[in-house]
């Protein structure tokens, strides 16, 4: 008998069960998935405006926000780097290439970040208002790194794509990709460590800084 | 109404006092109160030492002596906690005897939890001057929910409280871990004591003997010999010599 | 891990008397508990999400191989291969395998418990194979060649002065003690690692049956690398972990970072399923689970199954005034504070774990704050239970309590006994009415004295004032 084999059977035996999981067995667990039920969520994720707590809870954990029109996304870039003192050169997912970077003093590459980038730019699948949290996917031209190899961290977030719970951007994920990829990633706020006699560092192995460009 | 008095095997061996205070302020409440004198333990040495055999034993003997009462009231957190809950949702969980036991649970009371909740009072006999400082016993305040209940009695008796740091904080006593696993239980009952000492009070109180005489033990090991360490039930009652002769010699020493 | 349980009464004795450890431990106990407490105070319904993460993850125990089955399914048909191993042995022998059909010289490791349980670091440098943690406290103590000492803060012990002698060591660069430079030091260190290892080594924090993806929570983001920058992934998990649902893990997160450390969220959640996809830029080739039994199934189907509920947040050992006061190296194996005295017995066997279910005074902390509302303190008594059965205990405690029950049962004789009792006790308590060293109680006269009794038990003075009147 196979490890496999025999951890299954120590399982059922202890549950006073013989033979190997039932054809029902599998079905009822099934059931029970297919229908995702929904546990209580915190009275104020549903009492609140969803932007209003996003940026909230933005704050909570240092991630810097500014609100602007598509269009001017590189100049709030280009103002957010000069005002952070880092060079104006991005690693950024390809959905926005075509913004007016150069206009705005900012040599953009559409690529997955790399250890000599400084800055990582992307989008996100949508954002959490009850944790200020950004959900990203995994996909070709969404490359996971541009979120964490680099210092700096700037996210775009369309304020329609803001929903107010974890369990709402999962159902968003179910609608609109089916199954998941690769990675979903959930980013809230710069890395950060309390391993040294439990004091809190902002940035230990991933970004220092995270900023979120609301749209 | 008849109460029964669970006076617990650690104030009938050591501190009578505290056993006589419960028994005048249960009285002066109005109460009829009656002592089954077989009684001896509620079985919680046994129970937390893995000895589950006999602390059925002496819970079925619990349930037989205090039948015939009202309300059982213990002037002891740990005790009531052991009849109040662990009797019902372990030890007989799923027996011929749980509904017994539910019932039994649901008339046994901590002191100062019947003398507010249920009897409502509103005043005590005794009088006190100044301030002490109350340690939250573990089981009557995790188990029973026992927090304000003994405070209001000692505000009743006039005593400010001048609460310590960590005051909900287990003080180490735990029964047999006390002596079994002694240092840990000793560097927690300094801890104890440091807080007591920052709060001010010069008298520490709290309604599990257990904890009293771990807490006082620490105390005059360290050369505190001044600290007062009472019972709340000894602050609210007052002077015991209301009740007859007998009960002042419990607290006259022959040897000392 | 050597298991040096046994050992739990010497080893808590040194460490009562390590100064910096009682330093050190005194700083963090504030941090985790009113940082827990300023966090559960801002959600009004944690009692209703609470009630609702037990009992999710009672059904999925209750249906433990249909669940496992369902996310073996969806695992593999993601491109993971799914292992299973019985023992620690086991486990070890299937990742160095993987790891030398693959030529991998290093792998990277985020934060795993269950790695420390196998001794994982050691059968990988055993075979060649450079093992390198990640995360900063677990890469603070692979420098000092030292065991965790807690399950969320592997370091809680060691004081920034500690660290920086570790650092200079093996960084060979000044002495640092600033800590925000310190962290910025190891980071420098890590990062090539990051970047050339073979394989990245991952616990899961749960695995979810529904999509058969295993998941990370961290806030330093070195399991976001470690699962996502290798050519090869391997998750080395319990099978107890895990749960239906996405919707069961959106539950269970607000719960695990609010208790484990007082934070409303932790910064990086990664779902990780299968192997990257077509085009992928980054994610790795193959991915590998490996689920662990290992003493897992010995709760399932008993009256300690409750104890699989864990979901690993360390808020039992913040509470628990034991842990506060020895710290974790003194349970001498990889899980301290209440849940390791429940976890470390039954793995590793009752026999060879002595004091720990005994290390507790039942104050209830632990219970009060667990998330999924584990009865820790229910759990050591049976334990308690199981070692009374066994006859484990050492004579000096089982006589004295078969005595005791003994007179218990029986009213006229302990009626008699008590009566002397009290006489003996306090005449033994003298002029002070102190009592400063008993035979038989030495464990309380070695620190404290015992109040003597008053001399006359309750019992006698009642029953003589009844008869006078």
């Amino acid at each position: 008998m196979s490890a496999r084999e025999n951890i299954l059977a120590r399982i059922r035996r202890q549950q006073g069960r013989s033979g190997p999981t039932t054809a029902e067995e599998m079905a009822l667990v099934r059931a029970n998935i297919r229908e995702h039920g929904v546990g209580p969520k915190p009275l104020a994720a549903q009492a609140e405006d969803s932007l209003e707590l996003f940026k909230r809870e933005c704050q909570r954990l240092l991630t810097t926000f500014a609100e602007v029109d598509e269009a001017t996304v590189p100049h709030e870039v280009a103002r957010y780097c000069a005002e952070a003192n880092i060079a104006k050169s991005l690693a950024g997912w390809r959905e926005y290439s075509h913004l007016h970077w150069p206009a705005a003093g900012i040599d953009y590459a559409a690529r997955a970040a790399n250890k000599d980038d400084t800055v990582g730019f992307t989008g996100c699948f949508c954002a959490i208002a009850e944790t200020g949290t950004l959900l990203l996917l995994s996909s070709p031209d969404q490359p996971k790194l541009n979120a964490l190899l680099p210092e700096t961290h700037i996210c775009v977030v369309p304020k329609a794509r803001i929903v107010p719970t974890m369990e709402d951007a999962f159902a968003l994920v179910r609608t609109e990709v089916g199954e998941p990829p690769r990675s979903m990633f959930f980013v809230s706020g710069p890395s950060r460590t309390a391993d040294i006699e439990q004091t809190i560092v902002i940035g230990a192995h991933g970004p220092y800084r995270v900023h979120v460009i609301l749209i | 109404m008849k109460v029964g008095l669970f006076v617990t095997c650690l104030v009938d061996l050591a501190r009578p006092s505290i056993g006589f205070a419960t028994l005048k302020l249960l009285q002066d409440a109005g109460c009829e109160v009656i002592y089954p004198d077989t009684q001896t333990c509620c079985g919680q040495p046994g129970y937390n030492s893995g000895a589950r055999e006999v602390s059925r034993e002496l819970a079925l003997k619990v349930l037989k002596e205090f039948r015939d009462c009202d309300y059982v009231v213990a002037p002891s957190g740990s005790c009531t906690g052991q009849i109040k809950v662990h009797y019902p949702n372990d030890l007989f969980r799923g027996a011929p005897e749980q509904r017994d036991f539910e019932a039994l649970a649901a008339k046994t009371f901590e002191l100062s939890d019947f003398l507010i909740n249920v009897l409502n009072v509103q005043t005590v006999p005794g009088k006190f001057e100044g301030a002490v400082t109350y340690h939250d016993s573990c089981s009557g305040l995790r188990e029973l929910s026992v927090k304000m209940q003994p405070r209001y009695l000692l505000q009743m008796a006039g005593a400010e409280i001048a609460e310590m740091a960590d005051c909900e904080k287990c003080c180490g006593f735990g029964g047999t871990f006390s002596i079994k696993l002694g240092e840990i239980s000793t560097r927690m009952a300094e801890n104890k004591c440091a807080n007591i000492r920052s709060s001010g009070a010069s008298t520490i109180v709290g309604g599990d003997l257990g904890c009293l005489l771990n807490i006082e033990g620490r105390l005059r090991r360290e050369g505190d010999m001044t600290t007062q360490v009472k019972h709340f039930a000894e602050i609210a009652a007052g002077d015991l010599s209301s009740l007859d002769g007998s009960e002042r010699n419990a607290n006259t020493n022959e040897h000392g | 891990m050597q298991v040096q349980s046994m050992h739990f009464k010497r080893n808590a004795s040194a460490k009562l008397n390590d100064a910096v450890l009682q330093r050190n431990m005194q700083k963090a106990k504030g941090k985790f508990v009113d940082g827990r407490a300023k966090a559960v105070s801002e959600v009004e319904n944690w009692e209703a999400i609470r009630t609702h993460a037990a009992a999710l993850r009672d059904q999925c125990l209750a249906n433990l191989d249909a669940y496992l089955l369902e996310f073996e399914a969806n695992a593999t048909r993601h491109g993971a291969v799914v292992h299973w191993a019985e023992t620690a042995a086991e486990a070890c022998d299937i990742i160095v395998k993987i790891a030398k059909e693959n030529g991998v010289a290093k792998a990277t490791k985020s934060k795993s418990m269950v790695s420390e349980e196998v001794n994982l670091n050691e059968r990988l440098e055993a075979a060649g194979i450079q093992p390198i943690e990640t995360d900063l406290g677990e890469y603070i103590l692979q420098l000092a060649g030292e065991p965790p000492s807690h399950i969320v803060a592997p370091a809680v012990h060691k004081s920034k002065e500690q660290v920086a002698d570790l650092f200079v060591a093996a960084h060979g660069k000044p002495r640092l003690t600033d800590i925000p430079a310190m962290t910025r030091e190891a980071r420098d260190a890590l990062r090539d690692h990051f970047l050339t290892a073979d394989m990245g080594i991952s616990g899961a924090n749960f695995i979810i049956a529904e999509t058969g993806t295993t998941l990370t929570v961290t806030n330093e983001g070195n399991a976001d690398m470690v699962t996502t920058v290798p050519r090869i992934h391997c998750v080395i998990t319990g099978v107890e972990k895990v749960i239906p649902t996405l919707e069961d893990f959106a539950t269970l997160i607000r719960l695990l970072p609010r208790s484990a450390v007082g934070q409303t969220i932790a910064n990086y959640l990664t779902l990780t399923t299968g192997t990257k996809m077509p085009g992928d830029q980054d994610g790795p080739e193959q991915m590998h689970i490996v689920l662990v039994d290992a003493g897992r199934t010995k709760f399932v189907g008993t009256d300690m199954q409750d104890m699989l509920r864990c979901i690993r947040c360390g808020a039992c050992m913040n509470h628990c005034p034991v842990y506060q006061n020895v710290g974790g190296h003194a349970y001498g194996w990889v899980y301290p504070g209440p849940m390791g005295s429940i976890l470390t017995p039954t793995y590793v066997g009752i026999e060879n774990a002595g004091d720990l279910p005994n290390a507790a005074t039942f104050c209830g902390e632990c219970q009060v704050v667990c998330p999924v509302k584990i009865p820790l303190p229910d759990l050591m008594r049976k334990l308690r239970e199981r070692q009374h059965d066994m006859r484990l205990r050492p004579w000096s405690e089982r006589i004295p309590m078969a005595m005791w029950a003994f007179a218990a049962k029986r009213a006229g004789l302990y009626a008699f006994l008590s009566k002397w009792g009290a006489r003996v006790g306090s005449w033994l308590g003298g002029r002070d009415r102190l009592i400063h060293s008993l035979p038989g109680i030495d464990g309380w006269t070695q620190g404290r004295d015992m109040p003597a009794p008053e001399g006359r038990t309750f019992r006698e003075l009642y029953v003589q004032r009844r008869d006078k009147q």
